[in-house]
């Protein structure tokens, strides 16, 4: 079996990404399938694409644009951000 | 002063950019001289320069060493600089390239990293190599990080240097981690805007012109006061590939760049109409083969929504671009006094989470409340110190930047903690009978006012639920200008049973950089009242206390004497154990109605 190397794209970890670690993922052409050197996650670049979906639900403000930051004791007023909006 | 928001938009033409080779490709030997990597690298800054410039911008051009051999990149820089106004200036990033490694046999790429002779070897031969192509030497010059040492060298010699980027706000142990622990810039505990360096410690706003390092430090990017002290802070800054790292875009579009960006601009309204903003994107962060997931389409579109988004503030006039030189002589003239703070009423614009940091900087301290707590003390460093810490090559300490902290609550625990013992913290307890109350329990948001020449943060009022008695109260924290005090008033605005209550004020401290505790033994603990009481920490869990009485810890580790201080309290000291490092100052009082007043004093011990 010839080495791992990395893939088309740079993939990392999604569980290490999941704790604040960027690690990269090598592509193992036999599995096909992208795996991590320090953790035992592992999975086929449509696993890795679901996983990252799944790590970015912790932003909570992903899209949404702020309005109005409001008075210092108050929450900010967001709104749905639409697509090319500054 | 009407609000000014000003941007320094600063590009490094870099030959060899950091991660271009190792990170995108691999089974490939690492060739710093190649010849594609230099055309790629060209490019890039070309590209960076020109979105620059068709939006309006104007950029300090940060020539690296290695860029000093490029003919191309030095016309390039001159034209721009007649053409758009740009500052061409000197960083000490970017020193990897062919003639770097003949000369110095080193693949070291961090200028406080090097020895003192090498430093000097290198400013030398770097400044020299500017003056010879530009005939001038520069205003301004950088790298993530500055030490001391190197600024006060480059002043002396170089007295053209008016501004220099300086550090990297929090980048330290989380970074290293991030980094599956192989990125050695730990910067942790220094300013988050920009600030004058004292001649002792870069990271310490100089207290006087005598402690005047000459020039006006600038950071390396605006980072998120929220999501970098509480995470990851690669992620989360005026970088707009970085927020790409960390993942914080859907259908490729950055909204959380411009919520950011909107978050320091507001800042003005506590920092007498003046807010900042520094981007600055290496050439690595935009080269063909993609970063991570994101391939080169969307590493360029985030940089150039970026840009967009500061060239509709700049065309609507609410934005200032100045290079870094313009932006020391305006910082000059709008801080005529060293004692003025640099403050920060900061809310979560990434996670949703009705979060909010109060962060404080001046010469004595720099520190930050965290009103989801109550509005307990997080963070805390102790400025009034003025730590003289060489960092390089031969002396000791060949990389930690890190200026210490007593409180950080993150790295050292604060409130929760498990099994046994304290973590890092600043806060109140409400005792009644068997009942404890900690106020880090206590989630609220707060108000900034300045009263004469003092910031003050009130928070909203707040219940705190006894078995007998409900209390409504409310807390005020006093920064004293100039003083390295922080006066903190704990009200009990109404007392539903009329009972009495003990209001304690305490802080659990200790000392450190990073994550683990370093050797305690030794810090002096004492109550001081009628009759001054004293111990020497040796884990052994001792307490003392006195009544009418101040608490005070000396730690000659760092030089500093920490003392919380009132009229007619209840002094209390506590030594941890090995399992538990930490030492505890308290204050308190019983009352029914009223209010406890203390304060929390910094010194330099010698």
């Amino acid at each position: 079996m010839p080495q791992s190397k990395k893939g088309p794209l740079n993939y990392r970890c999604p569980s290490c990404f999941s704790r604040e670690i960027d690690m990269d993922m090598f592509y193992d052409e036999a599995k096909k399938e992208y795996y991590c050197l320090r953790c035992c996650y592992h999975g086929t670049e449509e696993e890795v694409l679901k996983a990252n979906a799944l790590v970015k639900a912790k932003y909570g403000l992903l899209d949404r644009r702020v309005d109005d930051i409001g008075l210092d004791d108050q929450p900010l007023h967001t709104h749905p951000y639409k697509k090319g909006e500054l | 002063m009407s609000d000014t928001f000003i941007l320094n938009l600063v590009d490094r033409p870099e030959m060899a950019p950091e991660y271009a080779q190792k990170t995108t490709q691999s089974g490939q030997k690492d060739d710093i001289a190649d010849d594609a990597l230099i055309r790629e690298s060209l490019a890039i800054f070309l590209f960076q320069q020109k979105a620059a410039h068709d939006r309006g911008l104007k950029t300090t051009i940060e020539m690296t060493y290695a860029s000093l051999f490029n003919d191309e990149v030095v016309a390039a820089a001159k034209h721009d600089r007649e053409v758009y106004g740009d500052e061409i200036a000197l960083t000490l990033l970017g020193l990897p390239c062919r003639e770097f490694y003949a000369k110095y046999k080193t693949k070291d790429f961090c200028i406080w990293m090097f020895s003192e002779k090498d430093k000097k070897r290198i400013v030398d031969d770097v400044f020299t190599l500017f003056h010879k192509k530009f005939g001038f030497y520069p205003k301004s010059t950088g790298s993530y990080y500055l030490d001391a040492f190197t600024i006060n060298y480059i002043k002396a010699k170089y007295p053209s240097v008016v501004a220099a980027v300086a550090t990297c706000w929090e980048e330290g142990v989380k970074a290293y981690h991030t980094t599956n622990d192989s990125w050695y810039t730990f910067l942790d505990g220094g300013p988050w805007a920009p600030w004058i360096p004292s001649k002792a410690n870069s990271a310490v706003p100089a207290s006087s012109i005598e402690d005047d390092c000459g020039l006006v430090g600038i950071p390396h990017l605006s980072r998120d006061l929220i999501a970098c002290y509480d995470g990851n802070g690669s992620n989360f800054g005026t970088h707009p590939q970085n927020v790409l790292r960390g993942m914080v875009y859907k259908d490729n579009e950055i909204p959380y760049f411009y919520n950011l960006v909107d978050m320091y601009r507001h800042q003005a309204k506590y920092n007498n109409g003046y807010a900042y903003n520094m981007m600055f994107v290496g050439p690595g962060w935009l080269n063909k083969a993609g970063r991570w997931e994101a391939p080169y389409a969307l590493l360029k579109k985030a940089y150039e929504d970026g840009l967009d988004y500061y060239a509709k503030l700049k065309k609507e006039g609410r934005l200032v671009d100045m290079t870094m030189s313009e932006f020391a002589a305006f910082y000059r003239k709008s801080h005529p006094s060293y004692m003025t703070p640099e403050v920060a009423l900061w809310k979560d614009v990434l996670y949703g989470f009705q979060k909010e940091y109060f962060w404080y900087c001046d010469p004595f301290l720099r520190t930050c409340l965290d009103f989801n707590q109550g509005g307990a003390m997080i963070d805390l460093r102790p400025y009034a110190a003025k730590l003289a810490i060489p960092v390089g090559i031969g002396t000791g300490n060949a990389y930690d930047a890190t200026y210490p902290y007593i409180i950080e609550a993150n790295y050292r625990a604060g409130y929760f903690t498990h099994y046994a013992g304290q973590g890092t913290i600043k806060s109140c307890r409400v005792k009644r009978k068997e009942e404890i109350v900690d106020l880090c329990l206590e989630r609220t948001m707060a108000t900034f006012s300045k009263e004469g020449d003092d910031a003050v943060v009130t928070t909203d009022p707040f219940e705190v639920k006894l078995a007998d008695t409900t209390l409504t109260m409310q807390s005020a924290f006093r920064f004293e200008k100039g003083k390295g005090i922080v006066e903190v008033t704990r009200r009990i605005l109404a007392n539903s049973a009329s009972v009495p209550v003990t209001l304690e004020e305490y802080l659990v401290g200790c000392y450190g950089r990073e994550e683990y505790s370093l050797d305690m033994t030794g810090i002096r603990l004492e109550v001081i009242g009628a009759k001054t009481k004293r111990l020497s920490y040796a884990y052994k869990g001792r307490a003392l206390e006195e009544d009418k009485a101040s608490a005070k810890a000396t730690i000659p580790p760092i030089d500093t004497v920490v003392a919380l201080t009132g009229e007619g309290l209840l002094a209390r000291v506590e030594e941890g154990i090995a399992f538990s490092p930490m030492f505890t100052l308290s204050v308190e009082k019983t009352l029914t109605k009223g209010e406890l007043t203390s304060c929390l004093s910094l010194k330099k011990a010698r």
